[in-house]
């Protein structure tokens, strides 16, 4: 805990946090928090959401100031009045939430805002690359950014802050949306910085990760600083009840209630991106009664294209889409939500909420024209708002109240409230991507307690995660999507994270690139 | 405290506003005691029972509502009770504005949201703030603001003044809630301009043409100004739709060829003949095409209002239902805010782009009716035109609401006639122009800066709640 490890005693704390205490009116975010981190070290910070750890890193990054309590970087007491006061400190952070400028270039992101540093052509260009290589972050500085998958974005937003300077930097769960070689090589990434002299602060909540890669550890619970520790004398057990008191959730379902009637059946689907280049191919799967198949992949493989396929929002080149035998394909995305497959999409501020629109609005959001949200073409205000006021109970979202507006709520009661309204039309499919990504450990275990009893109760279930222990724990099936195809067939009951990753590299779980095998495998089953 | 059905709590309202000030009107000049009457009334309100939405849980709305309810009463019903004093004697007009402010109030208190009640202290300090620069303006070139606010404050309230305001006010929000549908869209409907002139100079070609027997006549004048504005946003809509051009570049451009089409139409070798001197208009539609006039006689006026006007009220009234209670509105509103998230929820995005910029057009096409239908009856060259413009200002100001809308074309009427009166002391009428302009400056930040602290004060609630529920679980 105290800075005798590496650095020898000399050195003053990259970031010391001292008495930091964030009051809302009425409410204390932040109470009493010390946290001392060490120069060129990885120092993590594990707490539930909602324990109050981005309270501290805006407080950290300038985008509020503490009622109470010093910040000072490299011993010096220093205020932070705002983001690019944290910058000038050498502060910076990748947010959870990338902020990213689709029609924009990766190099066009890197240099937004910080012209000055290297221009905006070929100077800048050069230092994108020289960082890239230096970290191994693998960016094409050319690349439009609505090509990129999540990872890659990652992978930008990390260059941004790297590009502006930053010698400490706050990554905000980072891995969530990593599979674990990606996460392995963002470690190595990470030791990297450690090398260079660089000072990472890590917040996650995945406590394998965290005693893999991290110096010291700090926990947060309700607020304030419950403990550090150094990882070599503790478990992840030990880790799970400083946090939240007690044990963490784990996924998993019981008996198997897979029926033989196949609910939904994709045949040969081929999608194609505005250039023609194919983003899905061959790609069959059929989803029964009762059964939950998880589609595990890197980001950007086709998984969101297979989704908004499936939803009518991506036409298909060829194949077909049939829903308990009638064939959807070509469907808008009303009719398709009509017929009965609930979404719970991979984005939730971009495809889920209105986040300006009170709940109530939202529950209506994606079932307009269905009761209780309408009678004929009127909007049937009383209904839907005493549907919402259900949800809002029988899912435990947590507000104040059905007229707040939904951005007002937490990313975990936002998610809860759209599981809780695609639950209430009696789906027959549900289209499920990362339900769980970016909520905290009470609502994780809550949505996959209501995915169960759904699927107990007929609920056919494509879900798409980015969390392996989830798909494993939550799937009866799993495929494998690489470039565009489903590569393999997974048996839940016996893979391991670690071979399903490589899976989804391209190293293989049976086969490895040859088209037709993993096909008739799949026809076999 | 007192549970008791709202008809009752409405009644002792109303009872208490009216009594007060009908007893101060004894001691008090009329308005004050209005004021103090509507306020003890307001405070009645506040007191009496439960209210009717379900957003009473928020602090801010607790603090903000009675504030804006209150204030907006008093003001309601003072200028009830100004209109009313035209025909009826001050005893019996301000108890009578006291009545409407008092029952006004009560209803406001139950019924505002957190949202619009933000919005409507934001205009009102915007407001504030645009007369107090006028009245710096005013000052630096050696003029008393006091004088001049008094003298157009004293025409502008005149019973023909109000006749013409209101009909000014009427062709305003027309065009203000054209905007306004697009607005809500997320789109920049510029084009409402050419969109009335080309609609009123048609439909007064075919009113001007056709005798048909009176309703009809009408019916028929108004519907191909709909569709003729209708087709004419379309246009940039459809255009939008498939070739992605944006709609400000298109309802721009499509205005300058509204006017070459206008002015090729309106010559005598085509649609138009001679009128009086110097001027070429549409044939006169004849007397069964007409819309009367309502005659103001009853508050003293000589000029009739509009008969269109009604069509105003009605076109504010359907567009209210339009976005708040049906089905096509949420989809409308939603597509708005997020253009992604309506499609995931299955609205077909660039359908509503199309449709909704083709409502905005057959809104726009109404603008001219009241003009041509009301009073000059042929389209001519002295057509009043820019009227779309004005729109823009006056939906910015409305802040898109349709009771917002309505004050705003009615205040902007309200400068627009009573500057008139400042030529004759020698003062600048285009201080009015001044007025105008630095409202919609900062009713556009204000609104900004309050949304903004409003959502972020929220926020801050709704983790205070959060707070209270974790310490009583713990």
């Amino acid at each position: 805990m105290s800075s005798t490890q590496s650095g020898g005693g000399a050195a003053p704390p990259a970031v010391e946090l001292r008495g930091i205490t964030k009051r809302f009116p009425g409410v204390v975010a932040n109470h009493d928090i010390n946290i001392t981190v060490r120069p060129g070290s990885v120092h993590a910070i594990v707490g539930e959401n909602g324990a109050g750890k981005s309270t501290l890193m805006k407080t950290l990054y300038g985008m509020h100031q503490p009622d109470e309590g010093t910040v000072s970087v490299d011993g010096q007491v220093v205020r932070l009045h705002s983001p690019s006061d944290a910058i000038a400190h050498g502060i910076g952070m990748v947010h959870q939430h990338f902020m990213l400028a689709d029609n924009l270039t990766v190099l066009e992101n890197v240099v937004l805002g910080a012209e000055r540093l290297h221009g905006i052509g070929a100077r800048a260009r050069a230092r994108v690359r020289e960082l890239s290589a230096q970290y191994g972050l693998r960016v094409d500085p050319d690349r439009l950014m609505e090509e990129l998958g999540v990872g890659d974005r990652q992978r930008v937003e990390i260059l941004k802050v790297l590009y502006r300077g930053a010698r400490i930097v706050i990554l905000d769960e980072p891995t969530a949306v990593l599979v674990p070689q990606e996460v392995d090589e963002l470690f190595d990434n990470l030791r990297e910085l450690k090398r260079e002299g660089l000072t990472v602060i890590f917040i996650s909540h995945k406590l394998d990760e965290v005693l893999s890669v991290a110096d010291t550890i700090t926990v947060i619970r309700r607020g304030t600083t419950v403990a550090t520790v150094d990882p070599s004398g503790t478990t992840a057990r030990d880790l799970a009840s400083l946090m939240v008191g007690g044990e963490l959730p784990v996924p998993g379902l019981r008996e198997s209630t897979v029926t033989d009637e196949v609910v939904l059946d994709l045949r040969d689907l081929r999608v194609e991106a505005a250039d023609g280049r194919p983003v899905l191919q061959d790609v069959s799967l059929r989803i029964r009664r009762g059964e939950i198949v998880g589609i595990a992949g890197v980001e950007g493989n086709g998984q969101s294209e297979l989704i908004e396929t499936i939803m009518g929002m991506r036409p298909a080149v060829s194949g077909r889409v049939e829903l308990g035998g009638t064939d959807i394909t070509g469907w808008t995305t009303r009719a398709i939500r009509e017929a009965g497959i609930g979404y719970v999409p991979e984005d939730r501020h971009r495809h889920g909420v209105l986040l300006e629109s009170p709940l109530w609005e939202n529950r209506v959001l994606g079932h307009q024209t269905q009761p209780p949200n309408s009678k004929g073409l009127l909007i049937d205000r009383a209904g839907a708002r005493a549907d919402t006021e259900r949800i809002v109970a029988e899912y435990d979202v947590r507000t104040p109240g059905i007229d707040v507006l939904a951005g007002a709520l937490s990313g975990g009661n936002q998610q809860k409230l759209i599981v809780g309204r695609e639950m209430s039309h009696d789906p027959k499919v549900l289209v499920a991507a990362h339900p769980t990504r970016g909520v905290d450990v009470g609502a994780q275990a809550a949505i996959w307690g209501h995915l169960r009893a759904a699927r107990a109760k007929g609920l056919a279930v494509l879900l798409i995660s980015a969390d392996l222990d989830e798909l494993i724990g939550m799937s009866d099936t799993l495929h494998v999507i690489l470039r565009g195809r489903l590569v393999a067939e997974a048996d839940p009951a016996t893979v391991t994270p670690e071979q399903l990753g490589s899976a989804m590299t391209g190293a293989g779980l049976s086969s490895d690139d040859e088209e037709p095998g993993p096909r008739e495998d799949e026809a076999e089953a | 405290m007192i549970t008791s059905t709202p008809a009752v709590a409405a009644a002792v309202t109303g009872v208490v506003g009216v009594a007060v000030t009908a007893l101060l009107d004894l001691g008090l000049i009329a308005p004050v005691a209005l004021a103090i009457g509507v306020a003890v009334a307001a405070a009645c309100a506040a007191l009496l029972g439960p209210r009717g939405s379900g957003e009473a849980a928020s602090p801010l709305h607790r603090r903000l509502v009675p504030l804006v309810a209150g204030a907006l009463a008093i003001l309601l019903g003072l200028l009830t009770a100004v209109i009313a004093d035209l025909w009826l004697i001050e005893p019996v007009a301000y108890p009578l504005g006291a009545l409407v402010g008092s029952l006004l109030g009560f209803w406001l208190h139950r019924r505002l949201g957190t949202l619009l009640s933000l919005a409507i202290s934001a205009v009102a300090i915007a407001g504030v703030l645009a007369f107090a620069l006028t009245a710096l303006v005013l000052l630096v070139t050696g003029v008393d603001p006091v004088y001049t606010f008094g003298r157009m404050l004293s025409y502008g309230s005149q019973p023909d003044s109000i006749v013409t305001i209101i009909n000014t006010a009427t062709t305003y929000y027309l065009s203000a809630v054209a905007v306004a549908i697009g607005f809500k869209m997320k789109l920049f409907n510029i084009g409402v301009d050419g969109q009335y002139r080309l609609a009123a100079l048609l439909a007064a070609a075919v009113g001007g043409a056709w005798v048909l027997p009176p309703g009809l006549h009408q019916f028929v004048i108004i519907l191909v100004a709909v569709a003729v504005g209708g087709f004419w946003a379309g246009i940039a809509g459809y255009l939008k739709v498939t070739r992605g051009v944006s709609e400000v570049i298109s309802t721009i451009m499509l205005n300058s060829i509204a006017t070459g089409i206008t002015a090729y139409l309106l010559s005598t070798d085509r649609l138009a003949i001679e009128i009086g001197t110097n001027n070429v208009g549409t044939p006169p539609i004849p007397e069964s095409g007409w819309i009367p006039g309502i005659p103001a006689g009853f508050m003293g006026a000589d000029r009739e209002i509009f008969g269109l006007s009604l069509l105003a009220v009605a076109v504010g009234v359907g567009y209210w239902l339009l976005l708040n209670r049906t089905r096509f509105g949420f989809d409308l509103r939603a597509t708005g805010q997020s253009a992604t998230a309506a499609q995931a929820s299955g609205v077909d995005v660039k359908k509503m782009v199309l449709i909704s910029m083709v409502i905005s057009g057959m809104v726009a096409g109404l603008v001219g009716m009241p003009q041509l239908l009301g009073d000059s009856h042929y389209y001519a060259l002295d057509f009043p035109t820019g009227l779309g413009f004005t729109g823009i200002a006056i939906a910015l100001l409305g802040r898109n609401h349709p009771v917002g809308i309505a004050l705003a074309a009615l205040f902007w009427g309200f400068l627009n006639h009573s500057a008139q009166i400042l030529d004759i002391d020698g003062i600048p009428k285009e201080i009015a122009v001044v007025t105008q302009a630095t409202i919609v400056l900062t009713v556009v930040v204000v609104y900004e800066i309050v949304h903004r602290w409003g959502r972020r004060y929220e926020q801050q609630q709704v983790g205070k709640e959060l707070g209270r529920v974790k310490v009583a679980t713990s």
